[in-house]
């Protein structure tokens, strides 16, 4: 009969961890990353030949074999790729978005129309002194617009660095996080609430990881996890208890390119996915759009001059260069301050000629300069367009990966809620299964 | 499937937040009357609303090189109508020089209305346009005519005035040179000018005796030169007309660009109202579902 008194006390302890387990997941209920747990229950066997006496040896009660946890590795992985490939399209856009701003914020297009078209107004009245300080001043802001988007674009790029610098570093600092995870897990005993705590941990850490970069991971029997930046061949950045760091370097070029320093040895790492390829993908475009700025700044500033250079201003000079440029080809500033100065009239064609006007127009329909600032805006709309479709695209797959892994490893209050009347009754049961001891082992004792 | 508690709130307020976002974007729409609120939204637009926006730009500074054209093209017309009523007064006092019956003294008189005329001549040939430069100027020089230490009336420039520009390579020719106007009259003697042939005139009936060659000499000149400034008068008219034309062509095309860029670029009220009324109505009802379902807990019937 004690027997039945240990099997009943074995039932309350059980169900009472069993009812913790339940009332913790009820409380973090709303905790991110947190996987939901239950309580392993076993059965204590009766060792043979303890109780020789009987044929028939009942069980001993139940034990608490440990706490499981609710986790699916492949779900986890595969919001760990979802939410990579999201990262990339969403940074890419989001500089992408910046780039368009940069190029369309100052109306380079705008500016560039209205100082051809003054210079048509000019044409019609050339000795006037009104129409050539509006050409001038048309000159004034198409080269402010040129300065001003150059600018926007630099600004951008100065922004990618310290964006990059902040991503590198919150990695890094992820990657020192998972070693401790992956020491502590080293150290404890498996199938216990601090083991589930710390594979909780290691995985929302994970998942952040896989929102900067793409992220190969192993995971050995104790649990721990090896990190691979950018794929399976990539370096390794966390391998048990010992994890390097990221750095972010941009060369004269304009090229960024991220390193994995550990133990020593510094390797490239080139992400497919995660923010840090987005920050790639950005940088190029930046580097690009600066690129075809600078081109058409430079043709502009020089057709301009040439077109000056050939013709003869009110005063029957050569004309003197309109447009100087300074550290970067569009840094334009008007060299040319007095109106009388414009070249409006071809050599030897008296204060009224305008043919030399006709020259600047022609210079207009050949480099296409405005066609070719549109095109700089469209190429990069284009790209955002579709990289915008991709990242809708992809936030859907990531929501349904999450929703695939949250069903197992999510904790809904009404099943928590069935677990816990359950565990309750089961609690009550055995307290009057020890109650039931007492009374029939007091009936023997009464016996007098 | 299991659906965690978290995530349902997570998914609705997603959702919710996604439905805000489009109904706000609906309503920039309306408000601002663009369809296109960066070019991003619809490339191809954007590129061919650049192009329209280009068009519009270049059209303006056309108009107001036509409007320039027109008034001076009227300024040269006016003033050839002068310049003929002269040349008609001038002929008058050939017609009364060669009266046989005139004494040399009733001559003198017309003689000194003729420098008159010539006098009358040279201004007009010299008015000023409305831009402040000679309106019969040539490519060069301060004035159209000079009047040299003779007496002469001579051409000051040589060459065809600058043509105003009217966008897409086509240009007009807005005044005319005094050379075309006055020069280049065929007599008998050879090419002369208008001014010449009533200056020598007024010098034959100064020198007295019988005046009816010169009188006859000066008729067929005068009445050439009004047949050549009648000829600029009717090129001017024409070049009127096609400035006319020219403005009514960009009335039209204002008009069609106008369109193209509204159907790219102005919202559709009608539809983008109605939308958003579908769009708030599906947040309501997602609010209100997702009340529903909060309160919905089994913790609640625990007693």
């Amino acid at each position: 009969m004690s027997d039945l008194l240990a099997t009943g006390a074995s039932g309350v302890r059980a169900y009472q961890s069993a009812l913790t387990t339940v009332s913790e997941n009820i409380a973090n209920a709303g905790t991110a990353g947190y996987a939901r747990r239950s309580v392993a229950l076993k059965e204590v066997n009766a060792g043979a030949g303890i109780s020789s006496t009987s044929r028939v040896a009942s069980g001993m009660g139940v034990v608490v074999d440990g706490v499981v946890r609710s986790a699916d590795a492949f779900r986890a992985a595969d919001v760990r790729a979802s939410s990579a490939d999201l990262a990339r399209s969403e940074t890419g856009v989001a500089w992408l978005d910046r780039i368009q701003t940069a190029l369309t914020g100052n109306k380079l297009g705008d500016r560039l129309t209205s100082f051809f078209t003054s210079a048509q107004a000019m044409a019609a009245d050339p000795t006037a002194s009104a129409p050539r300080s509006v050409f001038l001043e048309a000159g004034t802001s198409a080269a402010n617009a040129f300065a001003a988007t150059g600018k926007a674009l630099d600004q951008v790029a100065a922004d990618l660095d310290g964006t990059a610098e902040n991503a590198v570093t919150t990695l890094s600092g992820l990657g020192v996080a998972l070693a401790k995870v992956n020491d502590g897990l080293g150290r404890v005993t498996p199938g216990t609430t601090s083991a589930a705590q710390l594979l909780d941990q290691r995985d929302q850490l994970l998942e952040q990881m896989s929102a900067i970069s793409d992220v190969s991971v192993s995971i050995d029997v104790a649990g721990r996890a090896a990190v691979r930046l950018g794929g399976a061949t990539g370096p390794t950045l966390v391998s048990g208890s010992d994890a390097g760091t990221v750095t972010y370097v941009r060369n004269d070029a304009g090229n960024v390119s991220f390193a994995v320093h550990r133990a020593g040895e510094i390797a490239t790492v080139v992400p497919s996915g995660g923010a840090l390829a987005g920050i790639v993908d950005g940088a190029q475009r930046i580097e690009a759009a600066r690129e075809q700025l600078n081109v058409i700044a430079t043709s502009f500033v020089d057709g301009v001059n040439a077109v000056q250079a050939q013709g003869r201003d009110l005063d029957g000079n050569p004309g003197a260069p309109m447009f100087a440029t300074g550290d970067s080809p569009t840094d334009i500033q008007l060299t040319l301050t007095d109106p009388r100065g414009i070249a409006a009239a071809a050599v030897g064609g008296g204060p009224r000629d305008n043919s030399n006007l006709q020259a600047l127009s022609a210079l207009r329909s050949s480099a296409r300069f405005e066609a070719r600032t549109t095109g700089l805006v469209a190429d990069n709309a284009a790209a955002l367009s579709s990289r915008q479709q991709v990242a809708e695209a992809q936030s859907a797959i990531r929501d349904g990966a999450v929703a695939a892994r949250d069903a197992v490893s999510g904790v809904n209050l009404d099943s928590e809620a069935v677990d816990l009347m359950r565990f309750q009754q089961a609690y009550q049961a055995s307290s009057r299964v020890i109650q039931v001891a007492r009374e029939t082992l007091q009936s023997i004792l009464d016996i007098r | 499937m299991q659906i965690s508690t978290a995530q349902l709130y997570d998914r609705s307020a997603t959702l919710m937040q996604k439905l805000s976002q489009k109904a706000d974007k609906l309503q920039i729409q309306v408000s601002s009357e663009t369809r296109l609120l960066a070019p991003s939204d619809d490339v191809v637009a954007y590129q061919r609303l650049a192009t329209l926006k280009q068009g519009k730009a270049d059209d303006l500074a056309t108009k107001g090189n036509v409007g320039l054209a027109q008034s001076l093209l009227q300024q040269t017309d006016s003033t050839l109508t002068s310049i003929e009523n002269s040349l008609q007064q001038a002929a008058e006092l050939a017609l009364q020089a060669g009266n046989g019956t005139l004494t040399d003294s009733a001559r003198a008189t017309i003689s000194t209305q003729l420098k008159g005329v010539l006098d009358d001549l040279v201004k007009l040939a010299n008015t000023k346009d409305a831009r402040g430069q000679p309106l019969f100027g040539a490519a060069t020089g301060d004035t159209a005519v000079t009047i040299g230490a003779n007496g002469a009336v001579g051409f000051t420039g040589t060459g065809t005035p600058p043509a105003i520009p009217l966008g897409d390579d086509q240009s007009i020719i807005a005044t005319e040179t005094a050379a075309r106007v006055f020069g280049g009259v065929q007599t008998a003697n050879g090419a002369t000018d208008a001014f010449a042939i009533i200056s020598k005139l007024a010098a034959a009936i100064d020198a007295g005796g019988n005046v009816s060659s010169a009188v006859a000499e000066a008729t067929d000149g005068i009445n050439a030169s009004l047949t050549q400034v009648g000829t600029v008068r009717g090129s001017v008219g024409a070049r009127a007309a096609r400035l006319d034309l020219v403005a009514d062509q960009m009335t039209d095309t204002a008009a069609n660009r106008e369109i193209d860029r509204s159907a790219l670029e102005d919202t559709n009220v009608t539809e983008t109202l109605t939308e958003l009324q579908k769009t708030m109505t599906i947040l309501s009802a997602t609010q209100a579902s997702f009340t529903k379902l909060s309160q919905l807990s089994l913790f609640d019937y625990l007693r």
